[in-house]
């Protein structure tokens, strides 16, 4: 019973992003897709919230962090001010390819689903720092200094962006308890809320029966991954969520101007304070789609402002409550940015392609690879996507090459789950038209 | 094609041989199932040790490995009590770190001689008011 108020306690999430998607200009997106998105922009912002009040030592409640993200929400559409009304597409009955591929996208989920419920499919990072920190901050109604300061807890990682902590916080404190079950999860539920948004955010950018197969493509690969690497309770799922959605925006006709590049944004922020690795993805993925829009340079540097500014925000709280609090002053864990080890580079990317190919024997991979080059020459769009999957390739093997030992053991564990974002990226690069 | 593929191989991971029955942790089939006794047992001995409390979790046979993560796991699992490390990193720490917990969790069989008062005993290991 206390799992399903921990989990009811997520129906925050849309609720507070809600006064932001209910925006006229949002009225594109299909039902679920605008849930769905109100959802990861309520989860970008509860997280902010409770960061903001962390930094002026304010105790966190239930009420005052939801009533403070839906105010924020609610000043973000002045932003809006002035951008016309849009409407989804015109609904029509779904086709046999349609129906074919939401019922894969529904397989994939239940499959999740029963893997977490069966115990296959849980990620040790749940109990040793997502789950134990989120519980501890929840009972301490803040981010608890002592707690990350004792020397016997050095691996919660004390500087590990602070979304899926914050946001399992809040559903404690709105539960009464820290539910396990409830945390791991968040895999498949996460999962089924990619799979009922997608659809209508790609629709924009492809044919009904295109987004349709994209999706399950997505959502299937997910599973299959997600599943075998045993990431359920942890904060990748709710990375790829924003990283999917954010870039399926980006990726739309109708992507540049306010809503879209705001939208984007804010998933941009929630990527990047949910794992480290969003930031470059996050850089990256609106670089590469500033450089592909025309405009003026005063119209470009808006633009820029509105990807990248709610993730210049976000992590600025961070960091100024971790420097503030002398608790962490930069992502250091591995040793100085450019004291990497070339030598073992050979090394690493085999561990990379060995680990890779040991997860669905490489095909959740593989087969979005196939798909992208069966698709042919693809438009100019497709670069955002390719270029994404360039760059957090590029960033995470200059990561794995920091240790002074061998990383080979890090890599197996690691590598199935932070490469996952690339076969996304990979079916979205082929969903993306041929240029006219 | 490709996705119906992905289903299947998420749905072949299913651990299907169980049936319905519920696994004792979330850990049972996962590829850190070797840590799955210890999660169940300090689930349970959450119920036995009270707030406030100072836990130390061994492994029987000693393993410096192990009980670095049961450390972390007990952190977790024991809300409200402190849990002190027996091991860091894969190495013992001086007895001097933990002598003071006043509750003791082995993974494992019994210890012998035995550690204090057994509170209870589950298949994965004895939960102990030490003598001290």
């Amino acid at each position: 019973m206390e799992g399903a108020s921990w989990l009811a306690a997520l129906v925050f999430l849309p609720a507070v992003g809600s006064p932001l998607l209910a925006h006229r200009s949002f009225g594109r997106f299909p039902f679920w897709s605008r849930v769905v998105l109100s959802g990861a922009a309520g989860a970008a912002l509860i997280s902010f919230s409770m960061t903001l009040l962390a930094l002026t030592d304010r105790a966190w409640g239930v009420a005052l962090v939801a009533t403070l993200a839906a105010v924020l929400a609610s000043g973000l559409r002045v932003l809006l001010r002035g951008e016309p009304a849009t409407s989804p597409p015109e609904p029509a009955r779904p086709d046999r390819t349609e129906r074919i591929a939401g019922a894969i996208a529904c397989i994939a989920v239940v499959a999740a689903l029963l893997a977490t419920l069966g115990g296959a499919a849980t990620s040790v990072d749940l109990v040793f720092f997502w789950g134990a920190k989120a519980q501890q901050f929840a009972a301490a109604r803040g981010i608890d200094l002592e707690f990350l300061r004792d020397p016997a807890h050095q691996y919660m990682h004390s500087y590990y962006p602070p979304l899926v902590s914050n946001v399992f916080a809040f559903a404690t404190m709105a539960a009464g308890r820290f539910v396990w079950t409830a945390a791991a999860l968040t895999f498949p539920l996460t999962l089924a809320a990619l799979a009922a948004s997608l659809p209508g955010v790609l629709r924009g950018l492809t044919s009904a029966r295109a987004a349709a197969a994209t999706s399950a493509l997505i959502v299937a690969t997910l599973a299959c991954i997600g599943s075998q690497a045993d990431i359920a309770g942890n904060a990748d799922m709710p990375l790829y969520l924003f990283e999917t959605l954010a870039l399926a925006l980006l990726l739309r006709p109708d992507a540049a101007g306010g809503p879209g590049d705001l939208l984007a944004g804010i998933l941009f922020a929630a990527a990047a304070t949910a794992k480290v690795e969003g930031l470059p993805f996050a850089v990256a993925a609106a670089a590469l789609a500033l450089w592909l829009r025309a405009g003026t340079p005063a119209g470009r540097a808006k633009a820029a402002a509105r990807l990248l500014g709610p993730t210049a925000v976000a992590l600025a709280a961070w960091f100024a409550f971790g420097l503030s609090r002398k608790l962490f002053s930069a992502y250091s864990e591995y040793g100085r940015f450019f004291d990497v080890h070339p030598d073992h580079a050979t090394g690493v990317v085999a561990e990379i392609v060995k680990s890779i190919a040991a997860t669905g024997r490489g095909l959740a991979y593989l087969i979005p690879l196939l798909c992208l080059v069966g698709s042919g020459r693809r438009g100019r769009t497709a670069a955002i996507p390719l270029g994404t999957a360039a760059a957090l390739a590029g960033f995470l093997v200059f990561t794995y090459l920091h240790p002074a030992g061998d990383p080979a053991q890090w890599i197996g564990w690691s590598a199935p789950r932070v490469f996952a974002p690339l076969p996304v990226l990979f079916a979205l690069a082929a969903a993306c038209g041929r240029d006219a | 094609m490709g996705s119906a593929l992905l289903a299947a191989l998420a749905l072949w991971h299913v651990p299907w041989r169980q049936g319905l029955a519920r696994p004792h942790s979330l850990y049972d089939h996962s590829s850190a199932a070797a840590i799955a006794p210890a999660y169940a047992l300090l689930t349970a001995a959450a119920l036995g040790i009270p707030q406030g409390a100072s836990v130390v979790v061994r492994a029987e046979p000693p393993d410096a490995v192990l009980e670095m993560w049961y450390h972390r796991f007990a952190v977790a699992l024991l809300p409200g009590r402190r849990a002190l490390p027996s091991a860091l990193y894969g190495t013992f720490l001086s007895h001097e770190v933990w002598k003071d917990a006043e509750y003791l969790v082995v993974v494992g069989p019994k210890p012998s001689p035995a550690p204090g008062h057994l509170l209870f005993e589950t298949p994965q290991g004895s939960v102990w008011l030490r003598e001290r």
